[in-house]
């Protein structure tokens, strides 16, 4: 057996997502002996988790904010009862317990006296029509409460998955309403994979940059390019990416593309035998900021992508134009956008375009669906946007030999033309053997494998029409003879 | 077979130029894909001409490649699984990109993970799992039928992805998967996949967090998946659906009813058919006692009302001036809270009617009138570690003992 890997073990100083009972998800960042409050669920110690593998959940069980493995009761198929909901009325007054009753309660649970099951069980005892619900109904009842008391919680690795789906669920605004479906799709175009060389425009905050970079697990290289003062890419801290990985993100600004003129390198400008102290460092400080814009340079003009990756505010086409020649032959490029009608012009413009080939505009649908024992059905709720994807391979474009003239054409149909008769008399002539009966279908037969024959040779582009041409016009033939 | 030619269908080539011994896919149309293997002699034919596989040689992938004919032209792509899913001879019901890429992703695919599938099908999956494992990781694909078997190991290797899969003759339902603590993924597509599940979780390592996901097209398949899972110990049970919207985009053109109206006129009125002039002034001196009479009644009428008016009236000025400049420019519409008045409806006599006017382009985007309904669902589980784990470095230690043994 292989070894664990420092990725499959919860680490300290990592970013963690905690799922609470409520299904909410926080997201903290774990630092060593430690306590994480979790509201009203309790609080945990923090090394109680550390060094642990990824998977499992917790229950905080004792006042000491004792954590242990909570293994979860399988879930049981509900039983038909003769109950309905006739006898039920609206009265706050079937829960027997008071407000403060309930507090009561919670105050002790957090205190680690109650466990949340035994907390639910109370509330259930307590309630004076629970017996009368169906039974679908007191599972929904208990579920809803469990929520509520429950003092478990679930430590999520961070993933490109699990990342994408708090942001949508928290902020979809913040990566671009970029949805999982969505983003999953964009990296199946891209054919991202160990090694590849990406150029990259992410207004995502850096989703799609940590969704390729997770993809390509430390090898290749991706280009990202970025207005204004920093690459926002906020989102690749939460992936707990390694040094390795992180080296393959390179970022360089749309100003810096082109050196001005008047850009003059730290040498240039100081004489770095004459520096001393502060200077020295801050010419260091330069030089190294100096040479991060020079590899991105280079990186950039050396072109041959292996694909191209655009999620920007800015109009796609205008972008396109000046990336498309960086990236190589028969490769993917794709434009993201969260709504579909920002890409409609964009996908005129590509098939305009020669560079490019078979633009084509999806949108993704997602439906999640509860799933119980005798109780599976799509979730009341669904997700509206998850934005758009515009689609194309880029070709290189080169003149091809010029059309036949008329004459050549109408003189190469005339011996095709020629030669079919023969083979067709020929074949027309062997049928005529058999009985007369069947020879017109027989010729009929003849005709369509025939043709067949040849559109397998042709290999047409436009296969089903024609073969719909050949079929209807050997069936007249047939009716003619 | 070169060594330059290895994986190919898990990376791309250093430099991407098409040599003898290399996989090709002709791009005919978006409907017409072939994948050829580049022989120096051979040639490729269709109804638009031949191209010699010579020519292609020394190319860029990617390059526009035009027939002898010069009737036709088509494009030389690079193999990729995107593109093995389209042209690939099916001999089962294959999976498309919407469904394996939500599965990727939510099984946490990438490069040095070990994946279990079952069953391999026509091997669409398996190739874009290939891809996103490669070069470290690898995929352990079962299929019970000895001739889909066959024909699936031949394409693997010609894929040259031989390295990465490992493919074996097996029914998983009956016999399981025969590997143990070894997978950090599952995907159960089968016919019954609840039989494969407890197989599945001996096979997932037994140390660490695992997905499984199982792909069925009846909700009766999973309800008793979801059973066999729970029984398992499987946690955090999920169900998707997941689609994809191919649009086509249009451009269409729209005129306005003005416009239509005074196309209308022009041909009326080559027609000779144009409303008699006394008709036409009666209508308009009716019209003016009209709106003599509405403005001596509403003085106090808010101002709403008479800049719409104003603007409707400045309208069929800047109309008339337009067309009789010959310019094109559509006629601007009044804002929608500039109350109509009959007025409108009065030809503009001073101006000759254009008998074309170039309607407007809206781009526009359609569905297909027949598109995918369902493919299957998606059920997805978590297999979390037995135990609580001693530390990292124990673990380490005794994998590292039980090696050198």
């Amino acid at each position: 057996m292989a070894a664990l890997n420092p990725t499959d073990i919860i680490n300290a100083g990592e970013h963690v997502f905690i799922k609470m009972p409520s299904d909410n998800v926080k997201c903290i960042v774990l630092k060593a002996g430690s306590s994480v409050s979790l509201g009203k669920f309790g609080t945990f110690k923090a090394n109680d988790i550390i060094g642990h593998a990824w998977g499992n959940s917790y229950e905080i069980y004792d006042r000491d904010s004792k954590t242990r493995v909570y293994h979860p009761e399988g879930i049981s198929e509900v039983e038909e009862t003769a109950n309905n909901n006739r006898e039920i009325v609206d009265d706050p007054t079937s829960q027997k317990l008071t407000l403060d009753d309930i507090k009561a309660l919670k105050s002790e649970g957090l205190k680690g006296e109650l466990t949340g099951e035994e907390i639910v069980n109370k509330l259930k005892e307590s309630h004076a029509t629970f017996d009368k619900k169906t039974a679908y109904s007191q599972a929904k009842y208990l579920q809803k409460k469990g929520k509520k008391f429950h003092k478990v919680f679930t430590p999520i690795k961070p993933t490109a998955y699990s990342v994408n789906e708090y942001f949508y669920v928290k902020n979809p605004s913040k990566i671009r309403d970029i949805r999982m479906d969505t983003l999953s799709q964009l990296l199946s175009y891209s054919n991202v994979h160990s090694g590849c060389k990406l150029l990259v425009v992410d207004d995502t905050q850096g989703m799609i940059v940590s969704a390729l970079a997770e993809r390509m697990g430390g090898k290749g290289t991706i280009l990202g390019l970025y207005d204004g003062d920093n690459p926002h890419y906020d989102i690749v801290k939460y992936m707990n990416f390694n040094q390795e990985t992180l080296d393959t993100i390179k970022v360089l600004s749309w100003l810096r593309i082109h050196r001005p003129a008047d850009e003059k390198t730290p040498d240039e400008m100081q004489d770095v035998t004459q520096l001393t102290g502060k200077d020295l460092e801050g010419y260091h400080r330069r030089l190294k900021a100096y040479n991060i814009v020079e590899e991105s340079r280079k990186i950039l003009f050396e072109g041959n992508f292996d694909a191209l990756i655009v999620a920007s505010q800015y109009q796609p086409e205008s972008i396109l134009e000046k990336l498309l020649p960086y990236v190589a032959g028969s490769r993917p490029v794709i434009v993201y956008h969260g709504t579909k009608e920002a890409l409609l012009e964009t996908s005129t413009w590509m098939r305009r375009c020669p560079d490019l080939l078979a633009p084509q505009l999806t949108e993704s649908w997602l439906r999640k669906s509860q799933v119980l024992p005798g109780r599976t059905h799509p979730e009341m709720s669904t997700w509206g946007t998850g934005g758009s994807l515009l689609t194309a391979t880029k070709v290189i474009d080169q003149p091809v030999q010029a059309a036949l003239t008329k004459r050549e054409r109408l003189a190469m149909e005339k011996k095709n033309a020629e030669a079919k008769k023969l083979k067709r008399a020929r074949e027309e002539a062997e049928s005529a053997t058999s009985s007369p009966a069947p020879v017109a279908a027989a010729a009929a037969v003849g005709d369509i494998a025939d043709e067949a024959v040849e559109g397998v040779e042709e290999g047409t582009t436009t296969a089903t029409t024609t073969d719909g041409g050949h079929e209807s016009r050997s069936i007249k033939r047939a009716k003619q003879e | 077979m070169s060594l330059a030619t290895k994986h190919t269908f898990a990376t791309y080539k250093k430099n991407n130029t098409i040599e003898n011994g290399d996989l090709v896919v002709l791009f005919l149309s978006k409907e017409n894909l072939i994948l050829i293997r580049i022989q120096e002699d051979q040639e490729f034919c269709c109804k638009f001409g031949n191209y010699k596989h010579a020519d292609m040689i020394g190319l860029q992938y990617g390059t526009k490649l035009g027939s002898n004919t010069g009737r036709g032209f088509l494009f030389l792509l690079y193999p990729t699984p995107e593109l093995w899913t389209l042209i690939l001879p099916h001999r089962t019901q294959i999976l498309y990109i919407a469904d394996i890429s939500l599965i990727m992703s939510y099984l946490d695919l990438k490069p040095g993970k070990v994946m279990i599938e079952s069953g391999t099908g026509s091997g669409s999956f398996s190739h874009s799992i290939a891809r996103t494992i490669a070069p470290t990781g690898h995929l352990y694909t079962f299929e019970y039928h000895q001739e889909r078997v066959a024909v699936a190991t031949k394409e693997f290797e010609d894929h040259g992805l031989e390295g990465l899969v490992t493919i074996e003759c097996r029914d998983v339902c009956k016999n399981g998967f025969g590997l143990v603590n070894k997978a950090d993924a599952v995907f159960l597509d089968l016919p019954a996949p609840w039989e494969a599940v407890a197989s599945a979780k001996q096979a997932f390592r037994q140390d660490k967090v695992g997905k499984i996901c199982t792909f069925s097209p009846c909700i009766e398949q999973i309800s008793k998946t979801v059973t066999a899972l729970t029984e398992q110990g499987f946690v955090d049970i999920q169900m998707y659906e997941c689609l994809i919207r191919f649009n086509e985009v249009r451009i269409l053109q729209i005129s306005t009813l003005d416009e239509a109206l005074e196309m209308e006129r022009a041909s009326e009125k080559k027609r000779k058919r144009a409303m008699p002039r006394v008709l036409r002034e009666s209508f308009k001196n009716r019209l003016q006692q009209e709106q003599e009479q509405d403005s001596g009644n509403n003085t106090d009428q808010d101002q709403e009302d008479t800049e719409g008016e104003s603007t409707v009236k400045k309208t069929r000025v800047n109309d008339g001036d337009l067309s009789q400049q010959g310019s094109s420019t559509p006629s601007t519409v009044g804002t929608p809270n500039s109350r109509s008045h009959a007025d409108v409806f009065i030809p503009d006599d001073s101006v000759e009617p254009r008998e074309y006017i170039e309607p407007r382009n809206a781009t526009v985007t359609r569905l297909p009138v027949e598109q995918r309904g369902h493919t299957s669902y998606l059920l997805f589980a978590t297999f979390t570690p037995a135990t609580q784990q001693p530390s990292l470095a124990e673990l380490n230690k005794a994998a590292a003992a039980s090696s050198s043994k």
